[in-house]
């Protein structure tokens, strides 16, 4: 096992920033000891919100870093919403709500019922073999990449990107011509601003409205064709199906279609590109896992307590009251850093060794207890399982060559690009 | 051992159809329902009960 720097640098906290983009890009090393800190000695931290042009600044949050105190706050739906935003830290302008609002900013009952729509698909039961059928595909053609390259390929675009895109697009009956507009746009909303992925640094809200009203244009497109010609796939499913008696509305549909597309894109995405460079970083973990199938469970599940794909939910407080000995008012937000709770040492042993045998491994990548827990948690695991076994069988000498370019933004623990070469190709 | 399915609070999220799959599934209204409770391995089921994230599984001897 691979052992990480043994004592962090000291963090100075009163200088820590978390509404600096600039710093999530930075080293992971950096983010980690900081997080140790927070944990150690400001388990509720209050932070200033990060200014994003065009949204409106709230008035701060607090930043939850112990395992403890996140679950806490995660299981007490009806005291702490999602109902506010749950995506966003600043309150969401209300056109821009249109698109982005659906359940995941939604609470119970509402939100229960919504969700059922599309529960069944995503059990593990329904969950067919199609993802390795994708998967298959995907790699063969990063290696026919490879070969027209001196064996250069890019593990973000030519294998991480790929395999998750076509899968929920199989689900929700997502045509061939439209995939690739699919991505650019889910791109774009989860950019977090980041100059290089959107055209004006200066109008984010301009980008993330365009992004959505694409989006929902093509779900436009597909209902009217679903309504007259009802498919096997999620689509149908959300026009179809009536909640209280009522189909839901254009804007509920709209909404569900992006964030199920999106939620599906951005997360799987990371957490193989996150995955790749984290076995490269680990190689003896990675010789490990590749020589004994038996691992595939419990390594899917620290590489995704590792990577931590998704760094954050808000929460707000419907009322006034107290958490684990911290008093909040109604109204105060609270970001719930999975992140940080994932290495906590109070729940994790050696929270900074990367174990792929680790088990039990009750980490809170897919989110803690609650009814907002990821819906996509099965379909992510067997995406993350099919596609490292493919890698280690059909892609062994798949080596990264370079630093990753990774997102500035704190929500996703995105990586833009990462630089690779296939050995024995030329 | 009996057990019993809040149905307000289940949200379908399989966790319980992963740990103990010959006693629950999810069905096609996204509510899970219990297929056998009798022949079920007793310690999957208190799994299932515990990790499910909504707290919607009851158990009772
Ligand atoms: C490794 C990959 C993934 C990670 C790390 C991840 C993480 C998360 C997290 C942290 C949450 C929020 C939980 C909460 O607020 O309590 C969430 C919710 C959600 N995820 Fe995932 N996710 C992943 C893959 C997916 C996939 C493939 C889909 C497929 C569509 C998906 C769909 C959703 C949806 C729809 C929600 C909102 C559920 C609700 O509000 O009820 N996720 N996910
Ligand atoms: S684990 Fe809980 S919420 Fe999920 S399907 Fe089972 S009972 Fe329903």
């Amino acid at each position: 096992m691979t052992v990480e720097a043994a004592s962090p640098a000291p963090v100075d906290l009163d200088a820590l920033d978390l509404s600096d983009r600039d710093w999530w890009a930075g080293p992971p090393s950096v983010r980690y000891a900081a997080f140790a800190a927070l944990r150690r000695e400001r388990p509720f931290a209050f932070f200033a919100e990060p200014e994003l042009p065009g949204i409106p600044v709230g008035p701060g949050c607090w930043a939850v870093t112990r395992y403890a105190d996140l679950d806490a706050i995660s299981s007490q739906p009806a005291l702490f919403c999602s109902g506010r935003g749950a995506v966003s830290i600043p309150d969401v302008p209300a056109d821009l709500n249109e698109f982005y609002g659906s359940l995941i900013s939604m609470d119970d009952p509402r939100h229960a019922k919504i969700r059922r729509i599309v529960s069944k698909a995503f059990t593990p039961r329904v969950l067919l073999d199609q993802v390795r059928a994708v998967v298959d595909d995907v790699l063969a053609r990063a290696r026919r990449t490879a070969e027209a390259q001196d064996g250069v390929i890019d593990v973000v675009t030519d294998i991480a990107a790929p395999i998750p895109l076509r899968v929920i697009c199989d689900m929700m009956g997502v045509p061939e011509d439209a995939r690739a507009g699919v991505l650019a746009q889910s791109t774009v909303i989860l950019s977090g601003g980041d100059p290089e992925l959107i055209e004006d640094e200066n109008d984010p809200v301009s980008a993330f409205l365009l992004a959505g009203m694409e989006l929902a244009g093509l779900m436009e497109r597909l209902a009217a064709e679903r309504l007259a010609h009802p498919q096997a796939d999620l689509t149908t499913a959300l026009v179809t199906t009536e909640v209280d008696g009522e189909r839901l509305s254009s804007q509920e549909i709209a909404s569900f279609f992006i964030l199920l597309l999106i939620a599906g894109n951005e997360t799987t995405r990371n957490a193989i590109s996150q995955g790749v460079l984290a076995l490269h970083e680990h190689p003896d973990q990675r010789a490990r896992w590749a020589a004994d199938p038996g691992l595939d469970r419990t390594a899917v599940e620290e590489l995704v307590r590792w990577t931590s794909p998704v760094t954050w939910m808000r929460r707000t407080a419907t009322r006034d009251g107290e958490v684990n000995g911290h008093r909040f008012r109604a109204g105060d937000k609270f970001l719930l850093l999975y992140a940080a709770a994932n290495r906590d040492p109070a729940v994790f042993r050696d929270p900074e060794v990367l174990d792929l045998a680790r088990d039990p491994n009750p980490h809170v990548g897919f989110g803690s207890k609650g009814p907002h827990f990821c819906l996509g948690a099965h379909l992510a695991r067997r995406e993350l399982a099919v596609t490292f076994r493919a890698l280690f069988d059909q892609l062994p000498d798949l080596e990264v060559t370079g630093e990753p370019n990774r997102l500035r933004s704190s929500f996703v623990n995105g990586v833009k690009r990462l630089p690779a070469r296939l050995g024995g190709v030329r | 051992m009996r057990v019993e399915v809040d149905r307000d609070l289940c949200v379908g999220s399989g966790t319980c159809e992963l740990l103990a799959p010959d006693v629950f599934e999810v069905g096609g209204d996204g509510v899970v329902r219990v297929l056998q409770p009798g022949q079920a391995d007793e310690g999957a089921v208190r799994d299932a009960a515990a990790q499910c994230p909504t707290g919607a599984l009851g158990l009772a001897d």
